[in-house]
């Protein structure tokens, strides 16, 4: 139970690090933001006038300290606060990101079970044959293919040569595919090589002889005894596997010119949109410490030896 | 039943790690299969069983340590249930207590994983799970070198009660010639993967034939160890 608590508390001291490190990084970032935002705002040379408004809006002149409390003690209550350039709230925008985001990525992670799950077990059926090596071969070309490049070489083939599938933009259900695809198969090729290791090594525990032995089937073995074992590195690299959806969101997303979190943080970026630019990076911390608890409660489910270790 | 296996022989990558061996057990009887380590006790000892097993005899084997004979993610009670669908059996929990009973197992939360309970018990609950479907052979394997010298010395002394009232035969793979003696009326001597020696256990004791049967009975002391 303690130690429960303790994942709790440490994933609030990640959340409040991420805020300082993130307000701070873009706090002393060369140029003058100001400016930056005047540019973006009016496309324009603008007079010292308008630069201190902006300054004095956006708290730029107030201090380090006194800036991030008053930037943070509204995003404590769900307030992302409006954007530097359009005056506008950040939160209903960032909401229509990722209403275009999760579908993509969801899908991406669907797509890479769906091929990474029958891959492995097809694999490990007979390990070093043929099929074993033609799985790790597939998983090693797909690790090592960007998503940038695959995106290319799937809108030349699906969308230019057979013209089967639309590659840009978001206006269809059908737009999301190609995106989708294209992270799908990046996340098939690193979930394909931990299963097949961690169904190797769950079907060489110990004990299974003993089991099967004691006449249970190897159908029931592989349910019961092998697939929780196998499940621990897939679990442990879930956490990870969502750096690189989000990751690779961002790219696929500016690759199919997709609006989306990725389209959002560029553009942010580009504009020096400070507000937005925090929301999405706080955002993105939310979601993986909360995942990461996730897995962590999950870890002690299956495995409490796991909790007990750690406390 | 008399247990019949003739011609047990194992090959690995080409190689054999058992040469063809006869095994002939009597109903209640006790054998002791000994040998150095690397032998081919262990080996002889898993071919028998699933030798038998596969003609469908009921045959049960305790393996060296409870950590090869249980999940550490599953609970003693899905072990138990588990074992019981394997034997077709319906959960009963009045068997169950009369094996705890008879091995002396405290039982502890069956809710637990295995890791909760001692060591002791755990190879106690492991023995139970090989006598839930009453085999007609016992085969264990090393089965006290996990626990301490006092824990298996009473581990046996119960075993071998129960298995003297049930005609249960059992066949002892160990290295320690002194729990074999006291236990068992013939024995089995294994070197480089050949059976060499198979004669009451007084017979070898006295007049060991082979370099290996004589190499064992060097260690006589060993007979004065309680277990």
């Amino acid at each position: 139970m303690a130690s429960v608590l303790a994942l709790f508390l440490r994933a609030s001291v990640v959340l409040v690090c991420t805020a300082l490190a993130t307000f701070s990084l873009l706090w002393h970032a060369p140029g003058d933001p100001a400016l930056a935002v005047a540019i973006a705002r009016y496309q324009a040379v603008v007079p010292d006038a308008v630069l201190d408004q902006i300054r004095t809006e956006a708290g730029f002149n107030t201090g380090f300290w006194t800036a991030f409390a008053s930037w943070l003690r509204p995003l404590l209550q769900g307030d992302f606060g409006q954007s530097a350039v359009t005056g506008r709230d950040v939160w209903p925008e960032l909401v229509t990101a990722i209403g275009y985001t999760v579908p993509l990525a969801v899908l991406g992670l669907l797509i890479g079970l769906f091929f990474s799950i029958p891959l492995a077990l097809l694999a490990t059926k007979k390990p070093g044959g043929w099929l074993d090596r033609l799985a790790v071969a597939l998983a090693s070309i797909g690790a090592a293919i960007p998503a940038y490049w695959l995106g290319l070489l799937l809108i030349l083939l699906f969308a230019v040569q057979l013209g089967w599938l639309p590659a840009m933009g978001a206006r269809t259900s059908a737009h999301v595919i190609l995106p989708a695809l294209t992270l799908g198969l990046g996340v098939a090729a690193s979930l394909t090589r931990i299963l097949r290791s961690g169904l190797l090594e769950a079907r060489g525990q110990s004990f299974l002889p003993a089991f099967r032995r004691r006449g249970i089937s190897r159908r029931a073995l592989e349910r019961d005894h092998v697939a929780p074992h196998a499940a621990i590195p897939v679990i442990t690299v879930f956490g990870l596997e969502l750096a690189f959806l989000l990751e690779g969101a961002v790219m696929v997303e500016v690759i199919f010119a997709r609006p989306g979190l990725g389209t959002f943080l560029v553009s942010a970026i580009e504009a020096r949109d400070f507000p937005k630019v925090q929301a999405v990076v706080i955002l993105t911390a939310v979601l993986f410490v909360t995942v990461n608890l996730l897995i962590d409660l999950l870890y002690r489910a299956i495995d409490p030896r796991i909790g007990e270790r750690d406390a | 039943m008399t247990i019949v296996a003739r011609g047990l022989s194992v090959h690995r990558s080409g190689r054999s790690i058992l040469y063809p061996t006869d095994i002939i057990i009597e109903p209640g009887e006790r054998v002791g299969l000994v040998g150095a380590s690397g032998s081919g006790k262990s080996t002889l000892g898993h071919a028998l069983v699933d030798t038998l097993r596969a003609r469908g005899q009921s045959v049960a084997l305790v393996p060296q340590s409870p950590d090869d004979a249980l999940d550490p993610l599953r609970s003693m009670q899905f072990h138990w249930r588990e074992a019981e669908r394997a034997l077709g059996l319906d959960p009963d929990v009045v068997r169950r207590d009369a094996l705890f009973e008879a091995l002396r197992i405290e039982a502890g939360d069956m809710r637990k994983r295995p890791w909760a309970w001692s060591r002791g018990m755990q190879q106690r609950f492991v023995i139970a799970l090989a006598l839930l479907g009453a085999p007609d052979l016992l085969v264990m394997d090393e089965p006290t070198s996990a626990l301490d010298p006092v824990v298996a010395a009473g581990t046996m002394n119960l075993l071998d009660a129960y298995l003297k009232e049930r005609q249960t035969a059992l066949l002892l793979i160990t290295h320690d010639l002194g729990l074999a003696a006291a236990r068992v009326s013939r024995l089995i001597v294994m070197d480089a993967c050949h059976v060499v020696e198979n004669a009451p256990t007084e017979t070898v004791l006295a007049t060991p034939q082979t370099s290996a049967a004589k190499a064992l009975c060097a260690h006589r002391n060993w007979l004065e160890l309680p277990c």
